[in-house]
């Protein structure tokens, strides 16, 4: 285990500079004029940036009223004991729903759980899982269509929750299976 | 999907926000109007001079909690009932400033509410001698604290929220404009140079399994492939500027403007499963060491989840209402409607 952290370490370490330094020197052979076909790749940086703005300001604002109404706490209540009926700990669901909805907020989360439970207890096992092996769905939804202008994102939003949902599950029975 | 969902969230935030206001009226949780008895203490070394005093304000715990209409106190709750404050004498009377950092509940959210930079708490004071001289011998006294009345927390607490987090999604995505020019930059060499080109053949026979609808020899496939690549070694920062350049080839062969194809959903599906072959740093920064026993249970559940996110996407794209709106199929209006 610690071996392949070392090697993958060393790869994404080394992936890098190999890139930023290897493209400009393999376009240079190839006779490409690097320089301007990099500044003009890179205009797109702003626009792109730009662009995103109004997706992202609709989608962080909703989910921040959200968050602030207290509705987070209610829907833990509501669903702690069918939780705890099919074996997932009621601690972790924060984790669960904060997961998708906000990349700092379940940052946050997993901190607080840290800070109650250890780094060794099982539900912080759980959510550091769950929040390793998942990605912030409405932001990533929000960039990426956001920076080509689709409104209508079709089964993108029920297709990502589904496997966030899944996430939850299978992290805690793998957790529980391989670990305890 | 995304209108009932997005405006399901708003519409919730504000029907919590009242519900939670109105149960905290009928309860009681500010004791809104009523005065907090409170002991103060004044210490000998007070200065005559110096129109504010440092004192000690002490409640008891048993009188705290009934007069907040709240079960008794643990143990945590009790110790923080001890608190610093600053006396000064105005020209109707006293005035206290509760200035510790760690206010027992709701005096910090009574603070929160009347303080946006949740410095300090003030309280008219009730019980002290108008002619009060500081200074020789430490004083106690027992006062009744007149605390400014809180209604509509959540209400108010909703809308600095989506005031503060307009900003916020400005401040992130400005932020990514370097990143993105660099990589965007480079990708462009990368193209003008052929790699691209070359990679593409490379991984299409892998990639037209997942992506059947991309024609063969595309460029999309190399930036998908990239993008991928990319998230697995944990590449963050490269790999969303590759990723967007994938939305941008893919977005070359919409028939519509503001739809999205099959290939988008399926590789927004795979990107927020997030395959990942290496915690993030984050993660073991908040971890420690106990990460590394996550390696594994990572891998197998972001593994797993790609291929629920794969399916998920196959299969709602091919339930009636979303294929009704699938730009690729002839029966859609090549604007949307």
């Amino acid at each position: 285990m610690q071996h392949y952290r070392e090697i993958i370490d060393a790869v994404s370490l080394m992936i890098l500079p190999l890139i930023l330094v290897g493209l400009p020197v393999y376009g240079l052979i190839r006779r490409v004029p690097v320089y301007e076909a990099f500044v003009d790749g890179a205009k797109e940086g702003f626009t792109v940036a730009v662009r995103i703005i109004p997706y992202l300001v609709a989608i962080l604002f909703a989910i921040a009223m959200f968050r602030a109404s207290g509705a987070m706490d209610m829907l833990i209540e509501l669903l702690r004991t069918p939780m705890a009926a099919i074996g997932i700990p009621p601690e972790i669901l924060p984790m669960a729903i904060v997961r998708p909805l906000s990349g700092s907020g379940s940052t946050g989360v997993l901190l607080d759980l840290q800070k109650q439970f250890g780094s060794n207890s099982l539900i912080t096992q759980i959510a550091g899982t769950i929040y390793g092996s998942s990605e912030t769905t409405f932001y990533v939804i929000a960039v990426y269509f956001g920076s080509v202008g689709i409104k209508k994102t079709r089964h993108a939003l029920p297709a990502g929750l589904i496997a966030d949902v899944a996430g939850v599950f299978l992290a805690t029975y793998i957790v529980k299976w391989l670990l305890w | 999907m995304m209108n009932y969902i997005w405006a399901g969230l708003i519409v919730a935030a504000l029907g919590f926000a009242l519900w939670f206001d109105g149960t905290e009226i009928t309860t009681g949780r500010y004791a809104n109007g009523n005065p907090l008895p409170a002991t103060i203490e004044i210490p000998a070394t007070a200065a005559t001079s110096d129109p504010r005093t440092l004192v000690q304000v002490s409640f008891d715990a048993d009188t705290f909690a009934g007069h907040f209409h709240r079960s008794p106190l643990s143990k945590s709750e009790r110790d923080s009932l001890t608190v610093a404050g600053e006396l000064t004498r105005g020209s109707t009377g006293y005035e206290l400033r509760l200035t510790s950092d760690n206010l027992p509940v709701p005096l910090n959210e009574i603070r929160a509410f009347h303080d946006d930079t949740n410095k300090s708490l003030r309280a008219t004071l009730r019980g002290l001698p108008a002619d009060l001289q500081p200074g020789g011998k430490a004083t106690r006294w027992t006062v009744q604290l007149e605390l400014p009345s809180v209604r509509f927390v959540k209400l108010k607490a909703i809308t600095k929220a989506a005031f503060d987090f307009a900003n916020t999604a400005v401040t992130l995505a400005i932020g990514l404009i370097g990143v993105l020019a660099l990589w965007l930059g480079m990708m462009k060499i990368a193209e003008a140079s052929g790699l691209i080109a070359a990679f593409v053949s490379i991984v299409q026979p892998f990639l037209r399994l997942l992506f059947p609808t991309i024609p063969k020899d595309h460029p999309a496939l190399g930036m998908i492939a990239l993008n991928l690549a990319a998230n697995m070694l944990g590449l963050g920062n490269a790999a969303t500027p590759m990723g967007l350049k994938a939305m941008e080839e893919l977005q070359k062969l919409n028939k519509t403007d503001d739809t999205a194809t099959d290939p988008m959903v399926m590789l927004l599906a795979l990107n927020t499963a997030g395959v990942q072959l290496l915690p993030s740093a984050t993660l073991v920064a908040i971890m420690g060491l106990s990460s590394v026993r996550l390696f594994l249970p990572i891998l197998l559940v972001t593994g797993l989840c790609a291929v629920i996110a794969f399916f998920a996407t196959r299969i709602l794209g091919a339930l009636p209402v979303f294929r009704r709106t699938n730009p690729d199929l002839s029966q859609v209006p090549t604007t949307g409607g």
